[in-house]
């Protein structure tokens, strides 16, 4: 819980700076109308029926989950009894590797990191899907800045240079890392970081521990300035 | 790279291509999309053999002078809130005999493609959309079902949803973020809302085609992993009414067809 605690913090830290930091130049700002109805979920339920295309049913449900239910029904601050039923429902969630290794291969770690492939399902028999065959990937680049040498980092989440040079390898860092990776949501209930593992997210068991690898293997380029062939002494 | 990041946010003056765009600006080369869409729009067509001349846009039939400006709206004989897309399939269906997916085929397949101009319905919707040049978005928000699909097009941009559990709002409702180096437009912005709808249809530079607002919706939809949204559908009014009442806060004219903005 103590950890849970302190990811929430620094989360909350990171997003605290980033919006004082863009309200130099930019405000949020809805206009108040008067006489809006209120929208139900089985108002949600019934328009995405007649607005989107499905050529499998069971697709719908990636509009549907009981964590986010919580977590945008409490403007993401659900209670304490609500936040403990998260945790433990998402904890649960948790698979490991076949043998139990966290830390897999940093360069498949990469080639996740920066691939942006996998659960697009497009119009049916359409160019812009996914092809189910191939591997997905995490694009982490779109929120982390991982290694120097990958500049088209985004900040939505928190620059993750030297992220295993600042923390090292103990068997405690690994499975925090491997478990935040698979499911962001067993630490912190709503994080805005997406959930990764899982038949319902994009990578398997084997990927996150890749990504493990990726982030703290010291060899690799985000521990070593970029440096891909760079070897730890 | 945060730096750096952060002085492209500032302003366009950190864009190499913002020359670029500021030339095409001057010389659009989505003018053709209106032009195809000009000859297809009073041409007859369709089983029936009639133009689209008799549609009603909202202003009477026939009559497209800001008619853009003022949808989605409300349209009687359809019984719902419509996008100018969303009305332009309605009219083709009722008017000309001709089928929805007939116009929508190409309209999908054209999205992923980078330069196709089969797409007669983007050629349609940017004549029409440029006949409200000048005048800034203005939706009536009069009908109670206009009040309805707003609403919902607000709940839709704050509910997390799709595999990567994000709502509109997490990446085009807290300004300062970026994706993959890229800034994202905040569509709770006035500002921002009028200088990206004004542009819209527009012609995008890096697929060298002109796409829609209901594009702008989609490749988002997309992104988030979730599936295909039709394009007209009541959640594709729901987004756009949405962002055209912030749009309409900022009086910012529409410039139909405009170059997609960097952000």
């Amino acid at each position: 819980m103590k950890t849970t605690l302190a990811a929430a913090l620094v989360t909350a830290a990171c997003l605290g700076l980033q919006t004082a930091r863009a309200e130099e130049t930019q405000k949020v700002d809805i206009p108040s109308i008067p006489g809006l109805p209120k929208i139900t979920e089985q108002d949600f339920t019934k328009a995405i029926h007649k607005s989107f295309y499905v050529n499998n049913p069971h697709e719908w449900g990636r509009f549907f989950d009981p964590t986010l239910q919580t977590c945008d029904a409490t403007h993401d601050q659900p209670s304490a009894k609500q936040a403990q039923e998260i945790l433990n429902r998402e904890q649960k969630s948790i698979v490991y590797p076949k043998g139990g290794k966290l830390m897999g291969d940093w360069r498949l770690g990469e080639k996740w990191a920066e691939g942006v492939h996998g659960g697009r399902i497009g119009y049916p028999g359409f160019a812009d899907a996914d092809d189910p065959k191939k591997p997905n990937e995490a694009n982490c680049y779109a929120c982390h800045a991982m290694s120097p040498s990958f500049p088209q980092a985004g900040n939505i989440g928190p620059s993750l240079t030297d992220y295993g040079k600042l923390r090292g390898t103990s068997e405690a860092i690994v499975k925090y890392t491997y478990d935040k990776i698979y499911n962001s949501k067993s630490f912190n209930p709503c994080s805005l970081m997406p959930r990764y593992g899982g038949p319902k997210h994009l990578l398997t068991p084997e990927q996150v521990a890749d990504l493990t690898a990726y982030l703290l293997d010291p060899q690799s380029p985000v521990n070593n300035g970029g440096n891909k062939t760079a070897q730890a002494k | 790279m945060l730096l750096v990041g952060k002085a492209l946010a500032a302003g366009d003056s950190g864009d190499q291509f913002a020359t670029y765009r500021a030339m095409l600006e001057q010389d659009n080369p989505g003018q053709f999309w209106v032009d195809d869409g000009k000859k297809l729009f009073h041409e007859p067509r369709g089983p029936k053999h009639v133009s689209l001349e008799g549609c009603d846009f909202g202003a009477g039939p026939g009559v497209l002078k800001g008619a853009y400006a003022r949808m989605p709206r409300y349209f009687k004989d359809a019984n719902a809130v419509q996008t100018l897309e969303g009305r332009i399939l309605w009219c083709s269906e009722k008017l000309q005999g001709i089928k929805p997916m007939e116009l929508l085929k190409p309209h999908y397949v054209n999205a992923a493609e980078e330069d196709s101009r089969e797409d007669k319905l983007t050629a349609l919707t940017a004549y029409v959309a440029a006949q409200s040049n000048g005048m800034p978005y203005d939706p009536p928000m009069d009908h109670a079902q206009e009040k309805y699909v707003y609403a919902l097009g607000k709940y839709t941009f704050f509910r997390r949803m799709g595999k990567m559990d994000l709502s509109c709002a997490d990446c085009h409702g807290v300004p300062g973020r970026t994706i993959r180096g890229v800034e994202l437009p905040i569509m709770t912005d006035p500002e921002t809302a009028g200088r990206v709808m004004a542009a819209f249809p527009a012609y995008v530079l890096k697929d060298s085609n002109v796409r829609t607002f209901w594009w702008r919706n989609e490749r988002c939809l997309l992104a988030m992993r979730l599936p295909w949204l039709m394009t007209g559908s009541e959640i594709d009014a729901a987004l756009t009414l949405f962002q055209a009442i912030e749009a309409k806060k900022s009086k910012i004219p529409i410039k139909v067809p405009g170059i997609k903005p960097r952000a």
